[in-house]
């Protein structure tokens, strides 16, 4: 187990820094999940637990900079959990979320606690000094690294066992309840979705997606093909209109 | 104002095409000195210090520069290349630090919030949908997939908008202000269509309520929910914690709402 955790600390380490550099999103549930899943022996469970992850965490996305709860340490605490204690694979989603806020309080703590390094910065501008620059910024993802493989490391070196155990404590129905709110949680993400991008102009396009799969079963990417369509319609659409109205204008002002 | 202004004010054609690219790789990295003072300040620098370190000789101009370059900045980390890109053409033409100052913080704001609507509302919910999709059926070609449809576009984006940037410099900004609206528009337009689409695909909620009226029993989900609209159920609980949201609740306590409804619900029977 010494070497399983070590191994899902290191893919924590490498996915934190990716959380907020390089941001090739291999840090999102969906992909952490099957990484996840293949270290513990369990790529089935791995791939299903990321994915359910992947729609909760889906709107929790850091706008204008605020910190959602912590979309790396909730993927792969939850997913490894979900496996190592062998249940439903929604369950992971209720583990999840505890880790992930404690690893956003701590997120939050780091980014306060750099500022004063700061100053440190300016000494080294004054001096047109780069590699000073470029020394503090390796020191940022040095301390990412850390932070990020010590909390996957503990929970999952000296949890895994006792969460096991712990959930075999509960009773059948609290955890089919569990799986049921899990089930429920997508509806969040997509609800933080819509509270950033709906205005009543757009309902219309909310209906027709829901439409589209509802009673046409089309897959979600038929669906994002056929919403390109119509954008791109609208865009040439609303172009030669402005660039009617532009026209007539001229003529106006030259009569 | 000499402060203002750089001391060697020479103006060589030095950055070419493979520094463009090192400084767009080195972009990635812009966040790794996040903090809440100055943001993303420090690795803004990082970013730029190759084409500064070609451009001023002159090491009192590099110091002041780099000065500038340490205020706070803070945009989305996609698009920031952009700003690069045109910030590296006014350097490379020594402009008045003051102007360069004023078109940093003209285009942090706009283009963080296109990126936003881009990236993290768009993109992401597409390709991490269509990924998700496929992982929850226990398909391992969802994380691969996911990576390739996001990071063509990504990776494509970043280094295409630095040399736009640089090649267009400081013209470009009228043409961003134009193209915004559209963008922002045609993006709305996808991910919603794309959200609603998620909603019935992906939330699962059914009742196992069974109503009982003598000897006839109606089974609410098959009976009647479904015939008049599949996905009821998900839909309705989407727009109730939509309603919520925008109340002001957290999506913590909402996480916390649906799992004592889960739990609940379970124990009496109705879902």
């Amino acid at each position: 187990m010494l070497i399983k955790a070590l191994l899902i600390a290191l893919w924590a380490g490498i996915t934190g820094i990716d959380l907020f550099n390089g941001l090739t999103h291999i840090h999102r549930p969906v992909v952490t999940g099957v990484v996840v899943g293949i270290i513990l022996g369990d790529i089935r469970t791995g791939l299903i637990a990321g994915g359910m992850l992947e729609l909760v965490w889906m709107g929790m996305v850091p706008l204008a900079g605020a910190q959602p709860p912590n979309v790396v340490i909730g993927g792969i605490i939850g997913t490894s959990f979900a496996i190592l204690s062998k249940q439903d694979p929604n369950v992971a989603v209720g583990i999840a979320v505890p880790f992930a806020l404690a690893a956003q309080a701590g997120i939050t703590l780091l980014f306060t606690a750099f500022s004063p390094v700061m100053h440190k910065a300016d000494e080294y501008a004054e001096k047109a000094n780069l590699k000073g620059i470029d020394k503090i910024n390796y020191l940022g993802l040095t301390i990412l690294f850390i932070s990020y493989f010590i909390c996957a490391f503990l929970p999952i070196y000296f949890g895994a066992d006792s969460a096991a155990s712990m959930v075999a404590l509960l009773p059948q129905t609290f955890i089919d309840g569990l799986s049921v709110a899990g089930g429920m949680m997508p509806a969040i993400g997509f609800a933080i979705l819509l509270k950033i991008m709906l205005k009543k102009e757009y309902v219309a396009f909310l209906i027709v997606g829901f439409i589209l799969v509802t009673y046409l079963n089309l897959s979600i990417l038929a669906v994002a093909l056929l919403a390109t369509a119509i954008a791109l319609y609208d865009f040439y659409a609303n172009k030669s209109k402005e660039s009617n109205a532009a026209q007539k204008e001229v003529m106006t002002d030259g009569i | 104002m000499a402060s203002n202004t750089y001391e060697d004010l020479s103006k060589p054609k030095v950055i070419n095409k493979k520094d463009l690219n090192k400084m767009a790789w080195r972009s990635l990295l812009l966040q790794a000195s996040f903090n809440y003072e100055r943001m993303q300040a420090a690795g803004w620098l990082y970013s730029l210090a190759p084409g500064l370190k070609k451009i001023h000789k002159n090491k009192n101009d590099l110091s002041k520069s780099m000065k500038s370059h340490m205020e706070f900045f803070n945009t989305h980390p996609f698009l920031v290349t952009f700003i690069m890109g045109i910030v590296i053409a006014m350097e490379e033409a020594k402009e008045n630090i003051d102007s360069i100052r004023g078109i940093k913080i003209a285009t942090m704001g706009p283009l963080g919030g296109i990126g936003d609507a881009l990236f993290w509302l768009t993109l992401l919910p597409i390709s991490a949908g269509i990924g998700a999709s496929l992982a929850i059926d226990g398909n391992v070609a969802g994380p691969i997939v996911f990576l390739l449809i996001f990071n063509i576009v990504h990776f494509g984006l970043r280094f295409g908008l630095m040399h736009y940037g640089y090649k267009t410099g400081v013209s470009a900004i009228a043409k961003l202000k134009q193209g915004t609206k559209f963008v922002s528009h045609g993006a709305s337009i996808i991910g919603l269509t794309v959200v609603g689409a998620l909603i019935a695909s992906y939330i699962n909620l059914n009742t196992t309520l069974v109503i009982k009226a003598g000897k006839a029993s109606v089974a609410l989900q098959a009976d009647v929910l479904d015939k008049v609209m599949p996905k009821m159920l998900p839909f309705a609980y989407t727009m109730l914690m939509y309603y919520l949201i925008k109340k002001g609740l957290s999506p913590v306590k909402l996480i916390g709402l649906t799992v004592v409804i889960g739990v609940v619900g379970k124990y009496i029977g109705i879902l």
